[in-house]
């Protein structure tokens, strides 16, 4: 059984204070333009943690790999010299959910699959991890996806209670955490209080899906859904907003550019989105996805099908951040209990 | 990479603020350094004289009058490249508002008894009026557009415009969506490539870099009936229902050449 402590939040204050003396601690924080709205930034001091901070646009993966990340630069004034750009320095991640947590999980796997991206890697190793127990708000469905009680890759897991926090280890790099920290030994209670929260979070999520995700991925591999894919593509701006604030979306493009100078110069590589009309357009001009439907049932069917057959699991943790961002309002799940609804019609016994 | 020889660059004005040229001396030494691969044939705004030919014209406004239209031909004639500098020359701006009306009557309306001898034109992009090698939007121009633009032309390289909606730069910054604010935007329908610079620094995007490619422009109206965001853009539009003409007005204050479409990429 996992090793649990009750630590107070004056504990947790202080272990933080020492942590943000000794390295990078970064965290959700209020949004200085909007209030009520928060963002993983770095932690000054404790007190800009937001405990009960509901979601964010960018999800946390932007600290294991930047929007825009510098790989290495170049010069050629004379013979060619390339110097590779480090991923920085150790860092803490703290207050990620359950989803986020989830959503990490699976980009280790998707990013450890030959070949393996070295860059995610390395800084996924610089990185200690404090989850968080969350609140959810109108777009959650982590319920309909398993992740609401997720806990990989955390090295310690915070449940907010009355007298503090139950800690629960799950890394010895989680015990070294607590080490210096004042915390007792949970008790059942405690660890019961946990529990009720758990499932008070879990009643709280509404949104659902009307299946289940392996039956998901047959009704997408059985196909015949286009009508419901032409339909939310009228609406779809193919912005790429669901792809950008996505913690599972892991595809990127790479580009360089010269230096004023013109003798040297930088290749980066940014996030990219599978929804942007350009995003499957190749050399000649041909686009393998020119049709908005096309790309927005590739969406569906990476998430659901594709990834869930390689990986074994949906590449969506149910964060709902693709729903909010979406100023078209194209909720994820009713667009998938729609296909559910349309397969269901269709083959009516 | 081969440096190329040094190119003779201009830059011309016609209808415009000439904000444009502002923004690009606002480079300060990222200028001197790209300019430290050129020699200046004309630049009225920081110098006297005009020496053609040029290998570059960077031109900026509208072209509004057969005198304006006359040295935009002369310029292409003489140059080898020519460069829409911003969106008065590449799709359209304000300027090209009093086309809506009749120019006539425009004219007296600003101009008085002055106005007579005035031999005016539809106000048109210069795009609309010669073949444009490059362009660059914004309104003033983005300046890493500029930069890319000014480096693809030393380097003899294709410049490929961003064919994405503002909004993925937004969230590349991790900016609020302005929608989240009960704000209305044009950011998903337009052009990114300015770094979401409105919308980082508390505005919302207004459009001047244009219509993204397969804007989905059918989809707004039904954007602007969520609940929240119809009763803000109800105050805004004074009744006028939020149907799709009323979104293309919007758009229209920046991009009203939409027959033009962007299609010489540089790479076509």
């Amino acid at each position: 059984m996992t090793a649990t402590h009750l630590i107070s939040e004056d504990a947790f204050a202080s272990l933080l204070d020492r942590l943000i003396q000794d390295m990078p601690v970064m965290g959700p924080v209020e949004r200085r333009d909007q209030p009520g709205f928060y963002r993983f930034d770095r932690l000054e001091k404790t007190a800009d943690l937001q405990v009960a901070y509901t979601t964010t646009t960018i999800p946390p993966k932007k600290f294991f790999f930047p929007p825009v990340d510098e790989m290495f630069t170049f010069d050629q004034s004379g013979p060619l010299h390339i110097e590779e750009q480090a991923e920085g320095s150790p860092f803490v991640l703290v207050g990620v959910h359950p989803c986020d947590l989830a959503a990490i999980e699976a980009l280790d796997a998707a990013y450890a699959f030959p070949p393996a991206d070295m860059r995610w890697i390395r800084r996924r190793k610089q990185a200690v991890i404090i989850g968080m127990e969350c609140r959810p708000d109108d777009y959650c469905f982590c319920t309909s996806l398993g992740t609401a009680d997720a806990r990989a890759p955390a090295d310690l897991f915070l449940t907010p209670l009355d007298e503090g926090y139950l800690a629960e280890v799950h890394s010895p790099m989680g015990s070294v955490l607590l080490s210096d920290t004042a915390a007792r030994q949970a008790t059942k209670n405690d660890r019961k209080a946990a529990e009720q929260v758990l499932q008070r979070k879990i009643e709280a999520v509404t949104a659902r899906l009307t299946t289940s995700v392996s039956q998901l991925a047959d009704i997408l591999e059985y196909g015949g859904l286009t009508a419901v894919w032409r339909e939310t593509a009228e609406r779809c701006y193919s912005c790429g907003s669901c792809n950008i604030t996505c913690p599972t979306c892991f595809c990127f493009s790479i580009e360089d550019t010269l230096d004023a100078d013109l003798s040297g110069g930088q290749r980066q590589r940014s996030w990219d989105a599978c929804q942007l009309l350009d995003f499957a357009r190749v050399a000649g001009g041909h686009n393998f996805r020119g049709d908005r439907w096309q790309r927005v049932r590739h969406r569906w069917h990476r998430k659901f099908l594709y990834l869930y057959r390689r990986f074994g699991r949906p590449y969506c943790t149910g964060c709902g951040r693709c729903s909010r961002a979406c100023t078209a309002d194209i909720n994820i799940v009713d667009i998938t209990n729609r296909l559910v609804a349309h397969f269901q019609q269709e083959h009516k016994p | 990479m081969r440096r190329s020889e040094k190119k003779r660059i201009a830059f011309f004005d016609f209808a415009c603020c000439e904000g444009c040229q502002l923004a690009v001396l606002e480079l300060e030494e990222t200028l001197l350094d790209l300019l430290s691969h050129t020699d200046i044939a004309a630049w009225r705004e920081v110098m006297t004289g005009d020496e053609p030919p040029y290998d570059v014209a960077f031109c900026e406004g509208s072209i509004c009058t057969r005198a304006d239209e006359e040295r935009l031909l002369r310029v292409r004639r003489d140059a080898k490249i020519l460069v829409a500098l911003g969106t008065c020359a590449a799709i359209g701006c304000h300027n090209n508002l009093r086309n809506r009306i009749d120019t006539r009557e425009a004219l007296e309306k600003v101009y008085g008894k002055a106005a007579r001898g005035m031999d005016v034109t539809e106000a048109r992009p210069v795009s609309a009026v010669v073949d444009t090698d490059y362009r660059i939007l914004g309104c003033p121009v983005s300046l890493p557009e500029f930069i890319a633009v000014f480096k693809a032309i030393l380097t003899d390289q294709p410049y490929r415009l961003p064919n994405e909606p503002v909004c993925v730069e937004c969230k590349l910054t991790d900016t609020l969506c302005v929608y989240e604010k009960g704000r209305v935007c044009l950011g998903p329908l337009t052009r990114c490539g300015c770094g979401a610079i409105c919308t980082r620094f508390g505005d919302v995007c207004h459009g001047c870099r244009g219509l993204v490619d397969e804007a989905n422009l059918a989809a707004m109206p039904r954007v602007f009936s969520r609940e929240h965001l119809h009763a803000i853009m109800g105050a805004v539009a004074s009744g006028q229902p939020l149907d799709e003409e009323r979104i293309r007005q919007m758009i229209a204050l920046y991009n009203n050449y939409p027959e033009l479409k962007i299609e010489d990429r540089g790479d076509a």
